[in-house]
């Protein structure tokens, strides 16, 4: 039986898939681009726009196929009645949009874990409540210890005084454990600033500190010569208060009250925020006055 | 809203920091530079490189009146000529079209979902060996059967074909490119070293000792083997006679 004729009679009713390339095209599937390295014909993309644009159609072609061919060379997996190719990892290399993001100095929990060696487990974020029967969350929108899921009783515990209020207790514990974690947050975010500008949290808030104590001592009129120390607070340089001359050249002084009459005459710029409504009516009413002690 | 990014980055950087996007195109028409088109990308809000094409011959897709894709899809992309890996302008144009018109980053694509192929082509160069034309193709794919696995691919011009000629091109800076392409060290592939697989698939790797030291090897102690055997022997013997005696 001759089959081969019934072959080639079938393959003729199609057409080739097959493209020739000298040189070989290389192929990055991960971007779904192929870069054809051969040489093109000149003389066809010099011709005429139409010649020019059957030819680009040609080349077009026959690289869609070459992508095609090599696609549909892939491993697929099949979701959803859809054949899926995955696609290897891109090989050219582009560039980021923005920079790498740095690392964060780890908390003072996961250094301490980290010695410890504990990991961290997943948890589903369900917790079973025995009284309503169901899953709730641990917290969040109808979560386990939300107060407006509240016990209908509550026990006084053995050493509590019986008049104190268990549920305003229960509210106050919570307030508390609240504010602890902010506190522990705004920690770890000050270790963090620290430790960025490479000195110990603790170095930082002392000079912090040593900083506002000088402000404060800047801001009375006394220097801060006669406030409360602190116990092994250090001693304050170069903090005088300065007093002009008694007795000096009557230009200087003469000059000095002038600066200051000119500036309350002429209005700081900053200081010229006039109340107009309040002006207005101050002005009236001295107007009504002036009036009346006229009649 | 006059922004020329060659002359002045400002207008762009703005525009990039408050949309959060780097990839930016402009279009704008002078005598000096008839219709104009910048293509360019920024990294971490600042330029990183751009590239001024002219369009000199352009086609809209109301033009070919035929069936557009659907939104959305990834285009294949196919680049035409040597000239792309030769003229450093093209190069640069390369990488910023595969940028734009990369999509969705995917590690998988639905086979019948390739609607789509943009083809760049680069024209032939100029007498002066300037960049040539670049020839911007977009066509919709048809799959034919082809009594195989892989389909017969036909084509249809669909959306915009422009003829662009290059102008000016905005090379990035070393560090600010080096910084860009950083790849961070959990992405980069860590080369598995010793360990080999033969033909059957079976794991091979090689144990590597180090010097030996034969004689300093701690054995069990053998009596026979003893070095000062006779005199330590005979020595004994002698004792043992005097006992008995």
């Amino acid at each position: 039986m001759d089959v081969s004729g019934i072959l080639e009679e079938h393959k003729n009713k199609f057409k080739p898939i097959q493209v020739d390339r000298l040189i070989p095209t290389e192929f990055d599937l991960g971007l779904l681009a192929c870069f054809d390295m051969n040489m093109l014909d000149d003389n066809r993309l010099r011709a005429s726009q139409q010649s020019r644009d059957r030819y680009l159609k040609e080349l077009s072609r026959e690289g869609a196929q070459q992508m095609i061919n090599e696609l549909f060379g892939l491993p697929t997996t099949v979701d959803e009645d859809s054949v899926y190719a995955t696609l290897p990892k891109t090989t050219t290399v582009l560039p980021r949009e923005k920079p790498i993001p740095k690392e964060k100095p780890p908390t003072r929990w996961e250094k301490f874990a980290k010695i410890k060696g504990i990991q961290k487990r997943k948890s589903t974020g369900k917790v079973f409540d025995e009284d309503q029967g169901e899953w709730r969350r641990k917290y969040g929108y109808k979560g386990v210890n939300n107060d407006d899921q509240k016990p209908w009783l509550i026990e006084v515990p053995g050493k509590a005084d019986q008049y104190q209020d268990q549920y305003q207790v229960r509210r106050d514990e919570k307030k508390a454990r609240i504010e602890k974690n902010t506190r522990r947050n705004q920690r770890n975010v000050e270790e963090n600033v620290a430790v960025e500008k490479g000195m110990k949290p603790h170095e930082m808030r002392k000079r912090e500190l040593q900083k506002a104590l000088v402000l404060s001592k800047q801001s009375t009129a006394s220097l801060g010569k006669f406030d409360t120390k602190l116990k092994g607070e250090p001693k304050t340089k170069g903090l005088k208060r300065k007093f002009d001359p008694l007795v000096g050249s009557a230009d200087s002084e003469k000059s000095k009250n002038m600066d200051i009459l000119n500036r309350v005459a002429k209005g700081e710029s900053k200081a010229t925020v006039i109340n107009v409504r309040k002006a207005q009516r101050a002005v009236n009413n001295a107007k009504r006055a002036a009036a009346s002690k006229s009649k | 809203n006059e922004i020329h990014p060659f002359e002045d980055e400002t207008g762009i950087e703005f525009f990039a920091r408050k949309n959060d996007s780097s990839l930016f195109a402009v279009g704008m028409h002078s005598k000096k530079r008839p219709h104009n088109l910048i293509l360019g990308r920024t990294f971490n809000y600042q330029i990183l490189d751009m590239i001024e094409m002219g369009v000199e011959r352009c086609t809209t897709m109301q033009e070919h009146k035929s069936q557009a894709c659907s939104v959305g899809m990834k285009p294949l992309m196919v680049f035409n000529g040597e000239a792309f890996n030769r003229d450093e302008n093209l190069v640069r144009l390369k990488s910023i079209l595969l940028d734009l018109f990369r999509g969705e980053v995917a590690d998988k694509v639905s086979l019948k979902g390739l609607e789509y192929i943009i083809t760049v082509t680069a024209g032939p160069p100029g007498p002066n060996g300037e960049t040539g034309l670049v020839f911007f193709r977009t066509y919709t794919t048809s799959l034919k059967k082809s009594g195989l696995r892989q389909p017969r691919v036909e084509l249809e011009e669909m959306g915009p074909s422009l003829d662009l000629r290059i102008r000016r091109v905005r090379l990035p800076t070393e560090d600010m490119w080096k910084l860009a392409v950083q790849v961070p060290k959990e992405l980069k592939v860590v080369k598995v070293k010793n360990i080999s697989r033969d033909g059957l698939g079976d794991k091979y790797g090689r144990v590597h000792l180090g010097k030996q030291e034969i004689n300093k090897i701690q054995t069990r102690k053998v009596r026979a083997l003893k070095k000062n055997l006779d005199g330590g022997k005979s020595g004994k013997r002698q004792k043992m006679d005097v006992d008995t005696e």
